[in-house]
């Protein structure tokens, strides 16, 4: 009787602070969006330039065209009035159309969607099939020349620059080096070879240089992220009273260092995953990769604020998210956290 | 039959329906699909295209006459007639259309005789009446109020050579050859595909490797690596826009906003025509053309463009002897630092151009030298190009008058018409009355030239037009609003492999010829 009454007591006494924790969160995070959104369309829309410049030499335009176009685009409108309708609008689930392409915002994102998500998806996972190993390996062997030499390559992934970083990879594996056929050895531009019908192959080739820049910076971080934690970790009294216990080093490692040095890396991989929407600007912009990251570039140059706000907001309620879920995760993943 | 042509585009079309186009790379790719009643070819010269003749008007320019080429078919196997032509029209003056609808909005009336014969009637003569009709839509493009939403505007049909097959977002549109295309066996290539690029340096390096056969939208700056390029196979060819580079003058005092009359508020240096004449003497556009364009493009002379309207005008004169004694004899002394002084006052003037743009960065600096060695001071003050080209609302520069010297490029395409009546009538000054409508920046004011640009709107004969622009163009030479540096080119790279490869100066009309393109393999 007591057991039964203490087991369907737990769950109750921790699923309770949960939804009230996770309903007080996420009534913050709708105020946050909120808050973003109104700075965003301020910045925007009062950023000089816009869709009207492109006519400003163009005299053939009378007067009326350009009133015309104003009306068209809402811009006779004060500003908090526009944002009062886009804001209507969204909530209604109709984010307007680009005035560039005159689609929807949400069709032109969707067409992009996919492209990122491949590149950001495989460049997260090598990035970890890097960082992982090579973050516990250089911890257990510290001060060896192993450490030295993958310390030295983490510092000089943090550090360098990666448009020079993926300038510098097309130069040598685009134009220098050539491939059996004279033909450059990996492609330095593009998702796939225009023109040419589909081919797996193909598409890896195209993935290579842009994954190859992304992971080794951005493994840089997680490597150096997971030796601290490691090293934090080894020397504490639990692992050495693991190795007093005679276990192997294998499961000392893994079993019992490894799993709680893990738990910072959680958060860092959890708030890199809006990444995979977002994308990354300056990869595709010198891959020529069609994500959304360049979308968002663009349509930020010509204020095509549908574009922009959607990209923006939706981008920013992911990282939101991402970050909730972290907490909690985190809260799931180490008892001695409280969410409260 | 002739494979397949890759053209790098450094940006992305939004859409490919002339009418709702605002960057010219839109209008440049829709010129392979689209073709219109009269383009524009090669030398700058209008060319009868869907129709049998170039169109004509009556002597008082109100009727305008079209035949139709028969047996014109578009891409989706319709013929093109007189209906389409309307509906063309009928497009082009919907709310929704942002097209310019100068002259098309003075026609009051489109007949349709019979299904080959256009007459439309006009409510006042439209001089540049050749540029209409310069595209033509189906009427089976869809409803006019949905404009926006048309299947048609990511896959136009026209009649021109090739017609959009795929277009992936953010990557590459396909074109293949139009089988109904009117000239039987052209055109000679399979397809054209259009890669969008992040910028012109990728490009410039994908067309080295051959990964893409040609790259539009190429500047002047780009002559040195084009040249070093020769050895890979690379070539460029380069229309005449008709614009210039140019220094646009100030006459009023930048420190009040928006002078309708820069007699109320004259520039304090610039309003003196003796400065002018020395700042335009003291330039030698020539040793600026060698210097940053390998010689490459020729000295700015004058406003109108080569072409139908060419009117040759004297080179200016470079003399810094000649305009250090113009500044003397209009009382600006060498002061302490060499810099010329009036009454207290230095002859300094800030000069302003898109910031990021190297070749004008570089013209900035040789023109600061030249004008130091006349004794004028030039203080560079660059702002980004949507400061500079800000419009009225936006407090822009130009529009309110805040600026001693601009530096930008500008000018009419083919028909002087509409740019001379913007940028020099003095209708045209941007006021708080007319809400900053219009281009002239100069607030440049003469009467003759007024009357003669009013004149030659009101006639469609050509040599009568062109007499009284020549006269606009002379007076505006003397009178010094503008100083013209060099011409504008429009630069297409490409690789020598593809044949006859020649494009127009007109955005819309860069496909001209396009049916002609073949690949030597």
């Amino acid at each position: 009787m007591m057991d039964e009454n203490s087991s369907s007591c737990i769950p109750f006494l921790i699923i309770l602070p949960m939804a009230t924790y996770l309903l007080r969160r996420s009534l913050q995070a709708l105020l946050t969006l909120f808050a973003i959104s109104i700075i965003l369309f301020g910045l925007i829309s009062s950023a000089p330039g816009g869709i009207m410049s492109a006519y400003a030499e163009n005299t053939d335009m009378t007067p009326q065209d350009i009133a015309r176009l104003r009306a068209k685009y809402g811009l006779d409108d004060p500003i908090p009035l526009r944002y009062a309708k886009w804001l209507g609008n969204t909530l209604r689930g109709d984010w307007g159309n680009s005035f560039v392409s005159k689609r929807p915002a949400l069709d032109e994102i969707a067409d992009r969607l996919p492209n990122t998500m491949l590149l950001m998806g495989v460049m997260l996972v090598v990035t970890l099939l890097i960082a992982v190993p090579l973050g516990i390996l250089s911890a257990i062997k510290q001060y060896t020349w192993f450490d030295h030499v993958s310390t030295t390559l983490a510092f000089a992934g943090q550090s360098l620059p990666v448009f020079w970083f993926g300038l510098l990879l097309i130069i040598i594996f685009s134009v220098t080096l050539r491939g059996g056929d004279g033909k450059p050895l990996l492609p330095g531009s593009g998702m796939y070879t225009l023109g040419a019908p589909f081919s797996l192959l193909d598409r890896v080739k195209h993935l290579i240089l842009p994954v190859a820049m992304l992971a080794f910076v951005s493994a840089a971080g997680y490597m150096r992220y997971l030796r601290s934690a490691m090293l934090d970790v080894i020397h504490e009294d639990y692992v050495r009273t693991a190795r007093a216990k005679g276990l192997r080093e294998r499961a000392v490692i893994c079993k019992h260092a490894l799993r709680n040095a893990l738990i910072p890396l959680v958060t860092l991989v959890g708030l890199d995953l809006p990444s995979l929407f977002g994308g990354a600007l300056f990869t595709e912009t010198i891959f020529a990769w069609p994500g959304i990251g360049r979308l968002y570039f663009n349509a930020a140059l010509k204020t095509d604020y549908p574009v922009v706000m959607a990209v923006l907001v939706i981008y920013s309620g992911l990282i939101i998210l991402s970050s909730l879920l972290v907490d909690v995760l985190y809260a799931a993943l180490d008892p001695r956290i409280r969410l409260a | 039959m002739c494979g397949t042509l890759i053209v790098g585009s450094p940006q992305e079309p939004g859409t490919l329906n002339p009418l709702l186009a605002s960057a010219s790379i839109e209008d440049a790719i829709s010129s392979l699909s689209i073709e219109g009643l009269v383009q524009v070819n090669e030398k700058g010269e209008y060319q009868a295209v869907l129709a049998e003749a170039l169109p004509t008007v009556s002597a008082d320019g109100l009727v305008g006459d079209v035949q139709i080429t028969p047996g014109v078919k578009f891409s989706d196997g319709s013929d093109f007639t007189c209906a389409d032509v309307k509906f063309t029209l009928d497009a082009t003056l919907s709310d929704l259309s942002q097209a310019s609808t100068s002259g098309y909005g003075d026609i009051d009336s489109l007949e349709c005789p019979d299904d080959l014969t256009v007459v439309a009637t006009f409510a006042q003569a439209y001089a540049p009446y050749l540029r209409l009709f310069s595209y033509i839509l189906p009427d089976t493009a869809g409803e006019i109020a949905a404009l926006d939403t048309w299947e048609y505007n990511r896959q136009p049909i026209g009649t021109g050579p090739f017609m959009v097959q795929e277009w992936a977002a953010g990557d590459a549109i396909t074109l293949v050859r139009n089988p109904n295309y009117r000239v039987a066996g052209q055109p000679y290539l399979d397809s054209v595909i259009i890669k969008i690029l992040p910028s012109r340096e990728v490009g410039m390096q994908l067309l080295g490797t051959g990964e893409i056969g040609a790259l539009w939208d190429l500047t002047e700056a780009d002559f040195g690596a084009l040249a070093q390029m020769k050895e890979q196979g690379v070539a460029y060819v380069a229309a005449v826009t008709g614009e210039n580079e140019l220094l646009v003058l100030n006459f009023a005092d930048p420190a009040v906003d928006a002078p309708a009359d820069p007699a109320s508020a004259p520039h304090p240096i610039l309003s003196d025509l003796a400065v002018r004449q020395a700042l335009q003497m003291g330039i030698d556009k020539q040793k600026i053309v060698d210097a940053l364009l390998s010689g490459n493009v020729r000295v700015g002379t004058t406003v109108l463009p080569t072409g139908e309207f060419a009117c040759q005008q004297p080179a200016s004169v470079f003399d810094a002897e000649q305009a250090k004694d113009l500044l003397e004899s209009a009382g600006w002394l060498p002061g302490a630092d060499g810099i010329r002084e009036k009454d207290g006052k230095r002859l300094s003037l800030k000069i302003a151009t898109t910031t990021g743009n190297q070749l004008r960065e570089q013209t900035e600096q040789v023109l600061v030298e030249m004008m130091r060695n006349i004794g004028v001071e030039f203080v560079i003050d660059n702002v980004p190009s949507d400061v500079l080209f800000a419009g009225w609302d936006s407090a822009g520069m130009r529009k309110h008058g805040a600026f001693d010297v601009l530096l930008y490029t500008t000018g009419p395409g083919i028909d002087p018409d509409s740019h001379l009546f913007g940028n020099y009538h003095s209708a045209r000054i941007p006021t708080a009355e007319n809400e900053g409508t219009g281009n002239n920046y100069s607030r440049y004011i003469n009467a003759e030239v007024d009357a003669a640009i009013d004149a030659a709107a009101g006639i469609t004969d050509v040599a009568q037009r062109k007499e009284l622009y020549c006269k606009v163009a002379a007076q505006i030479n003397s009178d010094i609003p503008r100083i013209y540096l060099y011409e504008r080119l429009l630069i297409t790279g490409y690789r020598t492999n593809i044949q006859n490869f020649v494009v127009s100066p007109g955005a819309s009309d860069f496909a001209w010829g396009a049916q002609n393109w073949w690949l030597k393999p």
